[in-house]
């Protein structure tokens, strides 16, 4: 049994995608999480001064993507083939670009500067990505972004949207009805209900 | 059924089923002529490294607004593979490399492949930030901010992983598309905007991005678009 031990601060954050993967497809891990305050005790001994990171019976790996797409493709959530694959790496992509736009507005401290750039971001970034979002799901027409079956790429949706609609409420996908289904649909996964129960309570 | 059916119905889906192929798939890389290469490069370094002919369709700014809708995600690059469309240049990237022996001998080479390629990602992101200042000042003072933090630090991480693996190679023994993305970056765009001050403490660095430069393909595809698309430079 090869031994997975995922580093990561206590947050959802970059690291949850891996988290829920390894959840979903029941796959035992070390979910070693650490505070903000110890960051420094952990870098130096990080490939790229960044978590999180997935040893695998020791060895490193880097990069959130990176590591969600090597457990999904190890454990049967990556898709069907070749095509499926390289679709479900662009939805996750999509994803990886939405959480990068979210950094300004979780760093800015001006309690009014911060709804005007998250206005400007759901306005802007995330509508109109929701927009084009609900075409492909209604153009996949099975529930599921990819193929037939879940894949890592619907985890990551979930993973982004179920926190943002936690914090600004349920509106968020009020235009996207095949998206918030698909996010209904993962939250109540047997695993993912369980697994969401018990993790720590983060903001992040 | 009489095999006599079998080959005549194979024979009529040859000839009239355009996706029973046996050739090469159909490839067209869309992206803007401008600003220089950024995301679309990696791509055509896969392409041109695996000989793999693609229509390279570059369209200028004052066309976007009408293709803009026709992508899946209102971005580019987009890649067509039998008119079937691939969004996200990492996605592209990472889909060629994989079908063209660029990725990695096996999935963990593979996963280290992609590790390397998301941190270009991230560092042209980061990059960008100076890149859309308008502002001359601000962008100089940027732009310096970007080199000394961002650059000098990766630049240390990388010159130990490549220590580490031994190889020459930043995964495995033999060139994968992590390579491609590491000379993308640092030698077209870090080395010609900033000069090669950076890759004074890193000669493995230097000794990589070198090796790249020289490979046939990459020195015959980069002399191709040097001259055809020189407004890049």
């Amino acid at each position: 049994m090869v031994h997975y031990k995922l580093i990561y601060f206590n947050l959802r954050g970059r690291g949850e995608l891996a988290r829920l993967i390894l959840h979903h497809q029941e796959v035992a891990f070390e979910d070693f999480r650490f505070e903000r305050e110890e960051w420094t005790k952990y870098k130096t001994g990080t490939p790229f001064g960044q978590v999180p990171v997935l040893e695998v019976d020791g060895k490193p790996l880097a990069q959130s993507n990176a590591i969600a797409r090597y457990l999904a493709r190890q454990h049967g959530l990556a898709g069907q083939n070749e095509w499926e694959q390289s679709q479900a790496d662009m939805y996750v992509d999509c994803i990886y670009d939405l959480i990068s736009g979210t950094r300004p507005i979780i760093h800015e401290s001006d309690k009014e500067k911060q709804k005007e750039i998250l206005q400007k971001f759901l306005k802007e970034t995330v509508n109109p990505h929701l927009e084009k979002l609900e075409q492909q799901l209604i153009k996949n027409g099975t529930g599921f972004l990819v193929g037939k079956s879940i894949t890592w790429a619907d985890l990551a949706y979930y993973s982004f949207f179920s926190p943002m609609t936690e914090r600004f409420g349920d509106s968020v996908m009020d235009n996207s009805p095949h998206l918030k289904k698909l996010v209904e649909h993962v939250a109540n996964i047997p695993q993912i209900k369980k697994y969401v129960e018990t993790r720590p309570k983060t903001t992040l | 059924m009489l095999i006599e059916t079998f080959y005549r119905q194979i024979g009529s889906e040859i000839v009239t089923n355009k996706s029973f192929k046996f050739s090469m798939p159909v490839y067209k890389l869309h992206y803007f002529n401008n600003p220089r290469r950024g995301r679309a490069e990696l791509s055509r370094l896969i392409f041109s490294q695996a000989g793999v002919q693609f229509e390279d369709v570059r369209f200028s700014h004052s066309e976007w607004p009408n293709i803009k809708p026709t992508t899946p995600f209102s971005q580019v690059p987009i890649l067509e593979v039998d008119g079937q469309v691939l969004a996200q240049s990492n996605a592209i990237a990472r889909y060629l490399a994989r079908k063209y022996g660029l990725a990695g001998k096996d999935e963990w080479e593979q996963a280290q492949t992609d590790m390397y390629i998301e941190n270009i990602h991230d560092l042209l992101n980061a990059a960008a930030v100076p890149f859309m200042e308008k502002d001359p000042a601000k962008q100089k003072e940027l732009y310096q901010k970007f080199m000394t933090d961002t650059i000098a630090s990766h630049v240390v991480a990388v010159e130990k992983q490549l220590k580490k693996n031994n190889t020459g190679y930043l995964v495995g023994k033999q060139l994968t598309a992590a390579d491609l993305a590491y000379y993308a970056f640092f030698s077209d765009f870090i080395e010609v905007k900033f000069g090669g001050a950076f890759l004074k403490d890193a000669p493995l660095l230097k000794s990589l991005i070198d090796r790249v430069k020289a490979l046939p393909n990459i020195k015959k595809w980069t002399e191709f678009r040097d001259s055809k698309y020189p407004e890049e430079n």
